[in-house]
């Protein structure tokens, strides 16, 4: 049900333009959620600190549960969801699963944002590089290790 | 939610400032990293939501003609952390910005928001007090400009009044060529931190020429005491005086206990971060006294 100080906009989402209404404080994480039923990206905290439901804005990682979402009108954004290549997991995604780097699965999604702007910035960046694009990104089953294997193998794999 | 929230994006700064001076509980909304944080956790739930966003070049950064640096409200973290304009100790901004958060904050969050923040374990209060920058507030009743030393004033409090905004951070330049060094100790990567010191040292035949120190994280703003760092100049840089300062230092925190850190252990830290501070920035003065590139 719309309101009357309802916000309508329109952004494009996982490259299809898209025009909807917000409420004034909805944050993009609900908007995404809730409203376009994308439950890729995970509300894990809420406070921009765990990094579950990070996803790209104009290309750049951000966090959605601290961007309201009607600041989006006119922008670019791509969930985990939207990552996939001809319908099949992006190289990196393929990484992830192929290196043991899902394990419950609930940092996945940002991890794989985070990872893919970093592959795009830094076509081979050393495990410093990937440690620091990993920060802020929190995994309870504390599968680093795989996490930063995974990075390392898809960008081998593109580079070859 | 109340349900008479709204939000809005204005085009000019005169609009801001005009919807701000009329209702106490509008809030401008920079990168959100803090404010929709906030606002999640139940903390706050303001009336209108007014975003800078659409605002023309507020998120610009300018080397001026006369050596100083103007940073627009809007410039992200990252922007600051990348620019290459910064020379002398006005390095020490781009020092605090690519400390901030992790790299998707860095993407959010802009100068503005943090100072007007105004958390005093957030790492731009400190190193702009240390830069000795001049803050350009805009306010339905004019303009006015604030040293950073003055624009905080409490927790979370600054001296900005209903209806002002923070619209750019002007750095001065610098021509003693100072080094600079950011020293942040945090429990975790990323995190705010538990202390912070910005230091700014300039040396020239072996004297000090600038000697700026400023701690973060031990008080309700940042810590700087003009009168002590003037001991320093025009002498060698000595243990024996560093002791003394961080000592008369000391004496000006009000330091807190969380989980950062115990209060007790926020005054153990600060002279070791000093020291550290100093001696890596003095490190770089003698590189560069040397002739060769850092
Ligand atoms: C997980 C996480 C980690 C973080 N780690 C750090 C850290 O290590 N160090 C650190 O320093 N910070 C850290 N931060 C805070 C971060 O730097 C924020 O970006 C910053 O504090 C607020 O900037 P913002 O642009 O997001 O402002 P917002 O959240 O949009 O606004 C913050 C406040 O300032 C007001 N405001 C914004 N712009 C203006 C303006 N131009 N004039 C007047 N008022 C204004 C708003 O109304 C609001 O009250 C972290 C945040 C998160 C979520
Ligand atoms: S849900 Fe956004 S960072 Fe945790
Ligand atoms: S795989 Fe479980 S939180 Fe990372």
């Amino acid at each position: 049900m719309t309101e009357s100080n309802d916000i309508p906009i329109r952004l494009t989402l996982n490259k299809s333009l898209k025009s909807v209404f917000c409420k004034p404080t909805e944050t993009l994480l609900s908007l995404l959620r809730d409203g376009f039923g994308l439950t890729g990206s995970k509300r894990g905290c809420n406070q921009g600190l765990c990094g579950a439901c990070t996803v790209l804005i104009d290309g750049k990682p951000m966090r959605s549960c601290l961007t309201i979402a009607a600041t989006c009108n006119g922008r670019d954004v791509v969930t985990v969801e939207g990552l996939l290549e001809n319908g099949k997991l992006s190289t990196m995604q393929q990484a992830l699963v192929d290196s043991g780097g899902v394990q419950c699965g609930f940092c996945t999604p940002g991890v794989a944002i985070a990872l893919t702007s970093l592959l795009r910035e830094d076509p081979k960046p050393d495990r410093t590089k990937i440690r620091e694009a990993l920060s802020g990104h929190l995994c309870r089953c504390s599968g680093y290790i795989k996490i930063v294997d995974a990075a390392e193998a898809a960008a081998e794999k593109a580079g070859s | 939610m109340g349900p008479g929230m709204t939000f809005s994006e204005p085009e000019t700064l005169d609009e801001v400032c005009s919807l701000l001076s009329k209702d106490p509980e509008a809030r401008c909304l920079a990168g959100g990293a803090s404010l929709v944080a906030m606002m999640n956790a139940g903390l706050l739930a303001p009336t209108q939501l007014i975003s800078l966003r659409k605002i023309p070049d507020l998120g610009a950064i300018t080397s001026m003609p006369d050596g100083s640096v103007k940073i627009g409200a809007m410039a992200r973290h990252n922007d600051v952390a990348a620019f290459s304009g910064f020379l002398g100790a006005q390095r020490i901004i781009s020092a605090a910005a690519c400390r901030i958060g992790h790299p998707a904050i860095r993407n959010m969050g802009t100068i503005g928001g943090s100072i007007c923040h105004a958390d005093p374990s957030a790492d731009y209060p400190t190193a702009i007090t240390a830069a000795d920058a001049v803050v350009s507030i805009l306010g339905s009743e004019g303009a006015r400009q604030v040293a950073a030393r003055d624009f905080f004033v409490d927790w979370l409090e600054t001296t900005l009044e209903q209806g002002e905004i923070a619209v750019s951070v002007t750095i001065p330049p610098d021509p003693s060529n100072a080094s600079v060094h950011y020293e942040k100790f945090t429990r975790a990567d990323g995190d705010f931190a538990t202390v912070s010191v910005a230091a700014c040292l300039g040396m020239s035949d072996g004297v000090v020429q600038t000697f700026r120190v400023v701690v973060g994280g031990v008080a309700e703003k940042p810590v700087r005491s003009p009168e002590d760092e003037a001991v320093f100049i025009g002498r060698p840089l000595k243990d024996s005086d560093i002791v003394e300062f961080s000592a008369a230092l000391e004496a000006l925190c009000n330091p807190i206990d969380d989980m950062r850190g115990s209060a007790d252990y926020r005054l153990k830290l600060m002279p070791r971060l000093i020291s550290r501070a100093l001696k890596r920035a003095q490190a770089d003065q003698l590189v560069s006294d040397s002739g060769e590139t850092a």
